[in-house]
């Protein structure tokens, strides 16, 4: 039990450093969207790409409703692998981002570490949601 | 102690205060390791760093006594103890504002962080305020 009590807030606490970082991204994402540009960039390019980053964020946060969503309805609170897979998931996907912002990195990069870091854990969300309202099934 | 066994305590605040003292933890450190930066890498001046400090100390008194007294409440639907928690808030809403909007210089992360914060303080105020009523309300043998 004393496992279980330690991987909630680790898990909390390793969300929303993800979370913090995404929001900081969507406010200094020019330097980002610069680095995978050429030298010589028109502005219909840097917008073109400027979207496809606030895309990529914006899927981000709603990736992040979904899976606080589950947590705090307690549906996946204490569940000891989907807790294990967040926490994992997040710390990796903060560390990542942290190169992401300070060595900025190309921004084609960011989809990847999306789809590890929080489409993964978010899609074992939805399967759990599915699984405990749909199927009737108990939450741990 | 409620009648015929009926729980008053409430669940939500009860998760809301487990988070929020693992949080406050992490605010805390953070904000610790962002003075330093502060005052080593920016020209920040030294009397305002000692008063926002000092500041931060305080805050963390208040807010270890905020969270004893609603975690108390709570759990033994005493609706004095939770009155008290519930006017501890105000101090520490205002103390996070102040870090928030009326230091010398405040980072982004800063920010984030103090959002996420009076997030938590709100969410509280309204749910410690159903419990207190919730107590209030219940008649003991």
């Amino acid at each position: 039990m004393s496992v279980i009590s330690s991987l909630v807030p680790a898990r909390f606490l390793t969300i929303i450093a993800h979370l913090v970082i995404v929001i900081t991204i969507f406010w200094t994402r020019e330097y980002n969207v610069k680095a995978c540009l050429p030298l010589e960039f028109t502005q219909e390019q840097y917008n073109s790409e400027d979207l496809k980053l606030v895309v990529a964020l914006s899927v981000t946060l709603g990736l992040f409703a979904i899976e606080l969503a589950g947590f705090f309805s307690g549906v996946s609170m204490f569940n000891g692998s989907q807790g294990l897979l967040s926490t994992g998931a997040h710390a990796s996907g903060s560390v990542a981002l942290v190169f992401f912002l300070f060595e900025q990195w190309d921004c084609a990069v960011y989809w990847w570490i999306l789809a590890f870091c929080s489409a993964l854990p978010a899609l074992m969300e939805i399967l759990l949601l599915i699984a405990v309202f749909g199927l009737s099934k108990k939450p741990l | 102690t409620a009648i015929f066994g009926k729980k008053l305590s409430s669940t939500p605040l009860q998760v809301l205060l487990y988070l929020n003292c693992w949080y406050f933890a992490a605010f805390f450190l953070a904000n610790i390791l962002m003075f330093i930066y502060k005052g080593l890498l920016l020209p920040y001046p030294t009397s305002n760093l000692i008063l926002d400090v000092a500041l931060l100390v305080l805050f963390l008194g208040l807010e270890i006594l905020r969270i004893f007294y609603g975690w108390k409440g709570n759990l033994c639907e005493h609706a004095v103890t939770m009155a008290v928690s519930l006017f501890l808030l105000l101090p520490c809403i205002t103390l996070s504002a102040y870090f928030l909007f009326l230091q010398s210089m405040v980072l982004r992360l800063e920010f984030l962080l103090g959002l996420v914060l009076l997030g938590f303080y709100s969410l509280q105020f309204l749910l410690s305020i159903l419990a207190l009523s919730a107590f209030a309300r219940s008649k003991v043998y």
